[in-house]
């Protein structure tokens, strides 16, 4: 059946436009309870690679970093850092 | 007084969420349950709680003649004629906010405080000066909240504002609630709201268009006993003056949805 028909009978179902509100808002929350800004997160993201450095993993992808709200108003910083123990990287070669 | 009298500032950061609709009614409500209310006007320069309580053109001296000496504080007050144990202190509607500073506004309601059980502070819409004069004197905060994104996240700021100021105690209404939008996954729901918020959820009151005939009148739509608003508004005012009072059962009576029930299929 031609979905135009469907849609004289207004049987497609659109999104649930309050889920996006709700990830919308998890995440302007988020952000505004850190007062994080993308400068903020890029030097972040910098010390992290460096941090991984020191600890002799060498980062092999790209970071990505993450603030979500958590419970009572708090905040989660979900970092994603791709990494490679030093060594290996090494022994690869 | 049998209890000790307690200032609640209504605030919520947004314009236009319903802080005055909500300061008129529960000190209606209030006043009902027999507590002796003032309601604080501090909204200076754009005032509306005085016509919200139909009580505009008697007005003979505001907040600001009172913090200058022009008058009494007893002189300043307008008692509201069905609610004798219902007083307003209005705003000034020619002057600026900046006139004022929050230690003034402490000294009026601790002033207030001797003859009245509740001060209601009507909050206006920011987080500038005239909200910094709303909370300097407040106790406890209650924030008014539409079920919008934009209205949550500057309720979000309000609280770390009001958290900042050593304001712990703050409670949520969430406002304009229309049940067959949430149900159809279109609205956010209190739940949701109250998760990302994190306090005390107080009331819940349903959108209701007799909220629009009430402010033509003057008489808070608490006072009309056909409109929902009215009856979740005089829940409010149960729960603050310390009854525990269960939340309504709010759903869509609209002729579809009526007709939805009787035939499932449609």
């Amino acid at each position: 059946m031609n979905t135009n028909m469907i849609n004289l009978f207004g049987r497609d179902k659109e999104r649930r436009t309050a889920d996006t509100a709700n990830d919308r808002l998890s995440l302007v929350l988020s952000y505004q309870r850190t007062e994080i800004d993308e400068k903020k997160l890029k030097h972040f993201r910098a010390r992290l690679i460096e941090l991984c450095d020191e600890f002799g993993y060498d980062v092999v992808g790209q970071v990505e970093i993450r603030p979500q709200t958590g419970r009572d108003r708090t905040t989660v910083i979900f970092a994603s850092i791709p990494i490679r123990r030093r060594d290996s990287v090494r022994e690869s070669l | 007084m049998d209890h000790e009298p307690v200032a609640i500032t209504v605030t919520s950061g947004k314009g236009g969420v319903g802080k005055t609709t909500t300061v008129a009614s529960v000190g209606i409500g209030l006043a009902q349950l027999g507590r002796k209310v003032c309601l604080l006007d501090t909204d200076i320069g754009l005032r509306k709680l005085d016509l919200m309580l139909g009580l505009e053109n008697r007005i003979v001296y505001d907040l600001i003649d009172v913090i200058e000496g022009v008058c009494k504080l007893r002189q300043s007050l307008v008692r509201h004629k069905e609610f004798p144990n219902l007083a307003l202190l209005p705003a000034a509607q020619t002057r600026y906010k900046e006139e004022v500073t929050p230690t003034q506004v402490k000294q009026v309601v601790d002033e207030l405080k001797k003859e009245f059980e509740f001060i209601l502070i009507d909050s206006p819409a920011g987080i500038e000066g005239g909200f910094r004069n709303a909370i300097a004197a407040a106790d406890r905060a209650i924030l008014v909240v539409n079920p919008e994104i934009p209205s949550v996240r500057d309720s979000d700021r309000v609280i770390g504002l009001l958290e900042a100021a050593d304001l712990r105690e703050i409670d949520l209404v969430v406002n304009r609630v229309q049940p067959g939008m949430v149900k159809a996954g279109d609205m956010l729901s209190v739940e949701r709201i109250q998760n990302h918020l994190a306090v005390n959820l107080l009331g819940i009151v349903p959108e209701d268009r007799r909220i629009i005939r009430s402010s033509n009148t003057g008489e808070p739509v608490i006072m009309d006993p056909k409109s929902l608003a009215g009856r979740a508004f005089s829940n409010i005012s149960r729960r603050i003056n310390g009854e525990s009072v269960p939340f309504m059962e709010l759903e869509d009576n609209g002729l579809i949805n009526r007709l939805k029930r009787l035939f499932p299929i449609a």
